[in-house]
């Protein structure tokens, strides 16, 4: 049992950052609506502050890592051009799903969308983490800026939702081998 | 208007702003790419930059869109640092900017940009 080095960071990508990705969000969501000042004493303020600082930076930082990982170590991989008169596309996955009219929109559409879209995901969840930073407990006194933190938050899991989505079936017809 | 209890509004005004032009000059940028020549030569920042390596235009999109992104997250939060400004009317032109940017990284919109073959 073992993992090729390409393996290795594409498991890094997708499914250890990726769930960190998806635990924060699902922490953090739930954190930021309930932190309003009619649910919570005093004493639970202090004690979730802390928290929902952690897990939006978490969310924020992991966010930036899976991008930077996914560009700039796995998509070279996923890209790389195949010397002239190369049969087997096994190890250049987007020659390998353009060579084929049936696969070809994995990465016309798919990959197109997903490499792009990506990228907001870690510009909102930056913004939430910034603002749960500097508020703080006072946060629970900012309902429009909480309600603007959800907003960015779950649109920010969206960005990361539709890249995750494209991310596991185009490696499952192409993968990073 | 909010309790006066809390720190003013205008620094995390200045970060959603920021995010959302952030989005949208990266919309903006991944559409000029599709015209292909030299802006998308310029683009490959691997190449001419040194910032990586066989990741093409794609380097120079996101490195773009991380400048817009800290350029006007610098710039309005010097501005509107110790302020309390409207934040309903910021976040609203914020998230009309995180839209855009969201369409315009959709394929079948920047494909639009693809000069017609004659």
């Amino acid at each position: 049992m073992s993992l090729t080095e390409r393996e290795f960071w594409t498991l890094v990508h997708g499914m250890v950052l990726g769930t960190l990705f998806l635990l924060a969000f699902g922490g953090g969501l739930a954190g930021l609506y309930s932190f309003r000042e009619k649910y919570l004493t005093a004493d639970g303020v202090a004690e979730r502050s802390p928290r929902l600082v952690l897990g939006t930076a978490v969310m924020a930082v992991v966010a930036w890592l899976t991008v930077i990982v996914g560009t700039w170590i796995v998509y070279p991989w996923y890209r790389a051009v195949p010397a002239a008169g190369t049969t087997d596309l096994t190890k250049f996955p987007k020659s390998l799903l353009i060579s084929n009219p049936d696969t070809a929109e994995w990465h016309t559409f798919g990959m197109e969308w997903k490499e792009h879209v990506a990228f907001l995901a870690p510009l909102l969840a930056t913004a939430v983490a910034f603002a749960t930073i500097y508020y703080g407990a006072q946060l629970v006194r900012r309902g429009e800026i909480r309600r603007a933190m959800l907003v960015f938050f779950t649109l920010a899991f969206a960005a990361a939702g539709i890249a995750g989505l494209f991310g596991a079936l185009i490696t499952k017809a192409a993968p990073i081998i | 208007m909010q309790s006066t209890e809390t720190k003013p509004n205008g620094p995390v005004a200045a970060s959603f702003m920021a995010a959302g032009i952030g989005s949208l000059v990266l919309g903006i940028v991944v559409c000029l790419n599709e015209l292909g020549g030299d802006i998308s030569k310029f683009l490959a920042f691997d190449k001419n930059f040194g910032l990586g390596s066989g990741v093409g235009p794609l380097s120079g999109k996101v490195s773009i869109m991380v400048l817009a992104f800290v350029i006007s997250w610098v710039v309005l939060h010097l501005v509107w640092r110790g302020k309390e400004v409207n934040f309903g009317r910021v976040f609203t032109v914020a998230l009309i900017l995180v839209a855009a940017g969201f369409i315009l990284t959709f394929p079948p919109v920047f494909e639009l940009f693809v000069p017609k073959k004659a």
